[in-house]
């Protein structure tokens, strides 16, 4: 499975590095993106009380980042 | 916020994108503050009462730093991995602060009712660029409870290309863990009854790697996929879990204490999508596929919609999530008597089962005037209902077809917030 998961995203990281014709913004095109609702992490708050209760509850973990606890719930 | 801080993959790098406060001079009143109140309750067990407080600051030469401080206070009835029975059980726990002794009801799950812990975790990240199109993000945790003391370390570099159209980043952390079980641990695969106990405290620590790309796919569209893997090695027990021992007549005949391998390995796959579909509704998608070397797989999928309302002063969010695991290789609900004397690996640990689960969740924030020289504050009220259903298909002696085996989990959040 990693090895597929690998392969993807070197396929969409040669995507993007070749600058892969319609991917992508001008500078002067960022409104929408510079929305606090387009930021990838814009509830860290949420987002944390949310990992700790799937990590003291279920096998798995991280993804979004990093899988350790920090937690001796699991 | 500057739309290239939306370019941070590795999730180390992606913490500075707390700041709502505009890079300044460096005036205190230029650390903006985010808090949040959760308070969660499991349907007769564990509840938990959490408080959290992050503070960040992009600084004018691009530097950003943040520190938070989460405090967790745990008490009720946590299950000790034991099957439910027809007649009652009594259990000598160590759990809590004391040893005492718990008898479990016919029918009933057993669990340790006098759970408590008090958890308190501080961290911090301090990300420095070091070209216009590279940085760097350091940072570290230390979390402590009653038994249980971790410290990690992180660190990541990200670097963007194509018109920072597109971020690579690369992570590493790395966790140590300490771990000191109240009544000493227990020997792993040992007979409950003789309570054979380990000496000294145990460890285990991990080392974990994260690759991230994240492009902008259009105007309206970011994506961000990662792939990580991290390897825990040392004492990856739960000291407080056994596992029945049942007779081929459906009797429990005593108990034995878990026996988990001593090395996990897990890998992941995530990707996420943000897609703005007009100046009123956003959607964030997020698949993760994740498997490990006990035989574990799982899939999540989330969603989250945002409805902003009056020229985006408030905004209501819906959320639901999807997941579902299978089970490790070596979970089994109960031990038959024919089975004995074990020598695997084993655990009744409903963690480690086949299950699937549901979260419903619904979000309200409003905009306020801020404080002191602040443009503003927002407020939030969050809520949401946790359900895991297992899927365990061990066929079970005929005596105990009818009792409720492996009720799952229900559980609710509540969350207040404040930012500012």
């Amino acid at each position: 499975m990693i090895s597929r998961l690998i392969r993807l995203s070197v396929i969409l990281g040669t995507m993007s590095i070749s600058g892969c014709g319609s991917l992508g913004v001008k500078p002067w095109q960022r409104d929408v993106l510079a929305r606090e609702d387009m930021q990838l992490d814009s509830n860290p708050i949420d987002a944390a009380v949310d990992d700790h209760l799937y990590f003291s509850k279920e096998a798995s973990s991280g993804g979004r980042s990093f899988a350790g606890g920090g937690c001796g719930c699991n | 916020m500057a739309a290239s801080c939306a370019l941070l993959g590795a999730g180390a790098a992606r913490s500075q994108q707390t700041a709502m406060a505009p890079p300044d001079s460096g005036l205190l009143e230029d650390w903006s503050v985010d808090s949040a109140l959760a308070y969660y309750h499991e349907d007769g067990r564990i509840q938990a009462i959490e408080p959290v407080v992050d503070v960040a600051k992009v600084f004018a030469d691009g530097h950003a730093l943040n520190f938070n401080v989460t405090f967790d206070a745990l008490s009720g009835a946590s299950p000790n991995g034991a099957l439910p029975s027809r007649n009652p059980q009594t259990f000598s726990s160590p759990s809590g602060k004391s040893q005492h002794q718990y008898t479990t009801a016919p029918g009933q799950l057993p669990v340790d009712p006098d759970y408590h812990d008090d958890r308190i975790a501080v961290g911090g990240n301090w990300t420095t660029p070091f070209t216009r199109l590279d940085q760097v993000t350091v940072g570290g945790k230390v979390s402590a409870e009653d038994d249980f003391f971790s410290a990690t370390v992180n660190a990541s570099i990200a670097h963007d290309f194509n018109e920072k159209n597109t971020t690579v980043s690369f992570g590493v952390d790395n966790e140590f863990d300490s771990i000191h079980p109240i009544g000493s641990a227990p020997v792993p695969g040992s007979e409950y009854e003789l309570a054979e106990k380990q000496t000294g405290g145990k460890t285990k620590d991990g080392v974990g790697v994260l690759l991230g790309v994240t492009q902008v796919m259009t105007r309206n569209w970011l994506s961000e996929f990662n792939v990580s893997i991290d390897r825990f090695h040392g004492y990856l027990n739960d000291p407080y879990k056994f596992t029945s021992i049942i007779s081929s007549a459906g009797g429990t005949t005593g108990y034995e204490y878990e026996n988990r391998p001593d090395q996990r390995t897990r890998e992941s796959g995530y990707w996420e999508n943000r897609v703005a579909w007009s100046s009123q509704i956003s959607t964030a998608l997020s698949l993760r596929y994740m498997r490990d070397d006990w035989g574990v797989r799982s899939d999540t999928a989330q969603l989250h919609l945002r409805w902003s309302l009056s020229n985006r002063d408030r905004y209501i969010e819906p959320t639901v999530r999807w997941y579902r695991q299978t089970a490790a290789d070596f979970y089994t609900p109960f031990i038959l008597t024919t089975q004995k004397p074990t020598t695997e690996f084993e655990s009744s640990d409903s963690r480690l089962a086949a299950f699937h689960a549901m979260t419903y969740g619904v979000k309200y924030a409003q905009k306020l005037p801020g404080l002191g020289g602040r443009a503003e504050s927002e407020f939030s009220v969050r809520a949401e209902y946790y359900q895991q259903t297992l899927d365990v298909r061990t066929p079970v002696p005929t005596a105990l077809q009818g009792l409720d085996l492996y009720p799952g989990v229900k559980a609710v959040l509540v969350q207040i917030g404040w930012r500012f």
